[in-house]
């Protein structure tokens, strides 16, 4: 364990996220399941890590932890130099608000709003003026190339476009932490490509450290670093980019 | 800002509709019930309300204005000492027995005996100054059109109060009472109608003062001599309240008034609430997605609070406006209706009232939203 602990020197360089030692574990009834096992990671900044695994293996439990939308059982979470399980839950919103964004496997989008006022609406809960939000809006939603879709609704919108919008909004917060749990699950192979495509180019133009979850194979190619889960541990870490491969033991 | 609470509202109005109608009609049957309660017990003070006295003199301890015991006639002379009186008239209140030309068995009636001067004041805010003039005839009578069929005679017609005859030479409107038919004549008829002789004196002695504002402070300053036997004295608008009051809680209205109002406003509170839970968890994971964005559980009990304000506001106007139909279309056919504007408030209140009730409802079932839940 000695690699996630970082020495003086290391740490303008320290990972963005990181965990040590979480354990995560669900009781229904009298059934206990670890869920994550004395689970230890680190991602580091500006890349589109992808994490893969069976289903049930804890992917989605893990990326709720490393996002502070829930509690650890033990072990630590630091995000951006603050450790997660000292924030209490008002604490933990504002964190929410300044640095995370979030891509669902659902659209999540309201069905009275156009596609520019579901990106306004976070915006305006930051402080920002009318004016400014306005702008980003419009700015992330050309961005994800929806520049000529701003005044539908989401019942007027496909599929994959839907996805774009919510992308978007997650964007035009300008995270430094952009999560994707399952984002292209509900949609067809093209719309899939398009939207990894989108998370891949966020990460490299702004920077952002985008973790994204997902069991489908053809997403890997995209990804700059790939972690495979199995049973609440992380089995291998894979650099796609390099070319090279490292093992790390659980 | 992007208006999240009216946006969905009006484009999710079908969800949102039997929420307004529910508000909407439990506030208008709170409004009709009011007005209409207002309206029959109103009649129990017709001879103050439609009157222009500011201040009665009666017997001590009378509770309602048909329940009146005479006084003393020179009480008068003292009412008119009081430099504020400007002028004093009798009132003599007569229980009779109505025997009509038709078949209509005995009326209990309520004899009204009435100055037929032309600055008369009992009276004179539902009476004609014609028909007024017309009192003065020997044995004339005046009662409500409305109340003509019950008393079985037509205008002109004659019949007897307590064995005497008398001749219907006008009718009026907004003459009604409330258990027993207003029967309106001079105070020399009303005199000879009274069968009681143990009666000395008017019923009651009805006076006009310089500065109607005044009234309490006038009625006050009369009160206490005991000089001329037992009399006391009210503002108007101090004895119209007690004689309301009285037959609100003497036949048991009151209380259920209270009661229905209670039902109503419980039932319309349920099934706002109701919709606006359903509302709620329509939208539990897009509210979801925005916490997990970082937008605070308060800004979002807001939206639902502010949906439940305009879900009360769009009800309350259904409700004004079906409601002033209503009350317009009572008037018309002689129902008793009466609205003021303090029950007009006390209304309006209630609805908002049901509406915040039903929000905080609402507000409660956001307890559920949990961003983690996304995340399966
Ligand atoms: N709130 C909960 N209560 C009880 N058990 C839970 C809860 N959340 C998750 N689990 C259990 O934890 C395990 C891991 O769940 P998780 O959602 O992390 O899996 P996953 O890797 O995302 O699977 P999938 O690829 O199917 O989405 C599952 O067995 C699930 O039943
Ligand atoms: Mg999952």
């Amino acid at each position: 364990m000695n690699a996630t602990m970082p020495s003086p020197a290391a740490t303008a360089r320290a990972p963005i996220l990181r965990a040590d030692n979480v354990c995560k574990a669900f009781t229904s009834g009298t059934l206990r399941t670890q869920v994550l096992n004395d689970l230890s990671l680190s991602i580091d900044p500006g890349e589109l890590t992808l994490i893969s695994g069976p289903s049930g293996c804890g992917k989605s439990t893990l990326l709720a932890i490393l996002s502070g939308l829930q509690k650890v059982d033990s072990g630590r979470v630091h995000a951006l130099g603050s450790e997660l399980g000292q924030l209490d839950l008002r604490a933990l919103e504002r964190f929410r608000l300044q640095h995370t964004g979030f891509v669902f496997q659902g659209f999540n989008l309201f069905p009275a709003l156009t596609a520019l006022e579901q990106v306004e609406l976070p915006l305006n809960h930051m402080g920002m003026s009318k004016q400014e939000a306005r702008e980003r809006a419009r700015r992330s939603l050309e961005e994800v190339g929806l520049s000529h879709r701003f005044k539908l609704r989401p019942s007027e919108l496909s599929g994959g476009e839907k996805q774009r919008v919510a992308i978007a909004r997650a964007l035009a917060k300008e995270p430094e932490l952009l999560f994707a749990d399952e984002p292209t699950s509900a949609l067809d192979a093209a719309n899939g490509q398009t939207i990894i495509d989108i998370l891949h180019t966020i990460a490299h133009t702004h920077g952002t450290t985008v973790l994204c979850v997902s069991h489908d194979p053809r997403l890997v190619a995209h990804a700059d670093r790939v972690l495979a889960m199995e049973d609440g541990r992380i089995l291998s870490d894979r650099r796609l980019g390099a070319g090279a491969s490292k093992e790390t033991p659980p | 800002m992007v208006a999240l609470a009216r946006k969905t509202l009006v484009y999710e109005w079908r969800r949102f509709l039997p929420a307004i109608l529910a508000v909407g009609f439990a506030g208008l049957l709170q409004l009709l019930q009011l007005a209409l309660v207002l309206g029959i017990f109103g009649a129990t003070s017709v001879y103050i309300t439609g009157s222009s006295g500011d201040v009665w003199v009666g017997f001590p301890g009378t509770q309602s204005v048909g329940s009146g015991r005479s006084i003393d006639a020179n009480v008068e002379s003292r009412i008119l000492m009081d430099p504020a009186v400007t002028h004093v008239e009798p009132y003599e209140w007569v229980d009779g027995d109505w025997r009509g030309a038709g078949n209509t068995g005995g009326v209990s009636v309520f004899v009204s005996g009435i100055d037929t001067a032309a600055d008369g004041l009992m009276f004179s805010k539902v009476l004609s100054p014609a028909l007024r003039a017309r009192l003065a005839e020997p044995d004339a009578v005046v009662v409500d059109r409305a109340d003509l069929g019950k008393l079985g005679v037509a205008l002109g017609g004659t019949a007897t109060i307590n064995g005497r005859r008398v001749r219907v030479v006008g009718v009026g409107s907004g003459l009604r009472g409330l258990g027993g038919v207003n029967v309106l004549t001079s105070l020399d008829t009303a005199r000879r109608l009274d069968s009681d002789n143990d009666d000395i004196g008017p019923t009651y002695l009805v006076a006009k003062i310089a500065d109607p504002a005044q009234a309490k402070a006038v009625a006050r300053r009369l009160r206490g001599s005991k000089a001329f036997g037992p009399y006391t004295t009210w503002s108007a608008a101090d004895f119209a309240r007690i004689s309301v009051r009285y037959w609100l809680f003497d036949t048991g209205a009151g209380a259920g008034v209270l009661f229905l109002a209670g039902i109503v406003f419980l039932v319309g509170a349920v099934i706002t609430s109701q919709t606006l839970v359903g509302a709620v968890q329509g939208s539990v994971r897009e509210y979801a997605t925005l916490n997990a964005l970082g937008v605070g559980v308060g800004a979002l009990r807001k939206v639902v609070l502010e949906q439940a304000f305009w879900v009360g506001a769009l009800g309350l106007a259904g409700a004004t406006v079906l409601g002033a139909f209503l009350l317009l279309g009572a008037r018309a056919e002689d129902v008793p209706v009466t609205l003021g504007p303090v029950a007009a408030l006390a209304c309006i209140a209630l609805v908002m009232g049901q509406a915040a009730v039903s929000g905080m409802a609402a507000m409660r079932s956001m307890r559920r939203i949990d961003p983690a839940t996304l995340l399966r």
